[in-house]
């Protein structure tokens, strides 16, 4: 019996989980936890950012291939950009809340991973996006975690939209992502390219987590 | 989805189960004992490229050990 599309990427991230949770962990623990949550955001920030912009593009692209699934994941790219729109305003507010402001320039592993989905819609195919999607929207914060970062950090409540919200959000845009690539039924090489793209993904964001949680700098 | 930009042969769509690859994914920690069948025909079928991403995924573990708390279950992830 040959799994679904999304069967198969589930598994493929599975082993993924434990060493992102491991990531966050560090990068929650309690020492130095205000200053690493502005760090965080500020990189956060540009990520998010890249959101709608990527998944305008990638519908943008669908439309101009000749293919039926293209034009429906076209559909469901520009549904879900505006789902995303102005979530990296949040982050602006939550930083402004936390008497901080955007970083100067993006951090490095910020542009490798936005960076690596533009180059895959342009040269590769525009369905490899749902990889990244999947890894981002298979991670969300914990239903705790906003409550549990104003207890350690001492900051107000407005500095904490974005991981308040989007716990409430992604459970439910995980399911639609998943049930849009087993209509799509994507042929084998596809799903590949998918799952490379959602890999790819999950190694930078440890190492992005890891890099936030180590460093040592200053304000934001 | 069409095939027009294939940039690779796929090792899921024709190549031979592949029993190195549950060695490797073994071999670098990974606990594959829960999987269900179908399961390990996804893992078997992995990609080289699937393969060492994994691999190199894992070797980050071993960074952020140390930090893990006992609440990294409550507090989830960090992405939207």
């Amino acid at each position: 019996m040959t799994a679904t599309a999304s069967l198969a990427l589930r598994t493929k991230l599975t082993p993924t989980t434990t060493v992102l949770r491991a990531a966050t962990a560090a990068l929650w623990r309690p020492e130095g936890l205000r200053r690493r949550y502005l760090r965080y955001l500020a990189a956060m920030h540009p990520l998010v950012r890249a959101s709608v912009p990527l998944l305008e593009r990638a519908a943008e692209r669908c439309a101009g291939l000749d293919d039926p699934g293209a034009l429906s994941l076209a559909a469901y790219y520009t549904r879900h950009a505006e789902e995303e729109r102005d979530h990296d305003t949040w982050l602006l507010e939550d930083l402004a809340a936390a008497g901080a402001g955007p970083a100067a320039v993006p951090h490095p592993v910020v542009v490798e991973l936005a960076g690596a989905q533009y180059y895959r819609i342009e040269h590769e195919h525009p369905v490899t996006l749902l990889g990244y999607m999947a890894v981002l929207e298979g991670n969300a914060p914990g239903p705790r975690l906003a409550d549990r970062l104003a207890e350690a950090t001492g900051l107000p409540e407005g500095a904490f939209r974005t991981v308040r919200e989007h716990a409430e959000l992604d459970g439910g845009h995980l399911d639609e992502l998943h049930r849009v690539l087993d209509e799509l039924a994507p042929a084998p090489a596809r799903q590949t390219a998918v799952s490379v793209s959602a890999l790819h993904t999950a190694n930078l964001l440890t190492r992005l987590f890891l890099s936030l949680a180590a460093d040592p700098g200053g304000h934001p | 989805m069409t095939e027009d930009t294939t940039p690779y042969e796929d090792a899921s769509s024709g190549g031979s189960p592949s029993e190195p690859t549950l060695e490797a994914l073994a071999a670098a920690g990974f606990e594959l004992d829960t999987l269900s069948e179908e399961q390990y025909e996804v893992l078997r079928a992995l990609s080289p490229e699937e393969l060492a991403l994994l691999v190199d995924i894992r070797g980050r573990l071993d960074a952020a050990a140390p930090e893990v708390q006992a609440h990294a279950d409550v507090a989830g992830g960090a992405l939207f």
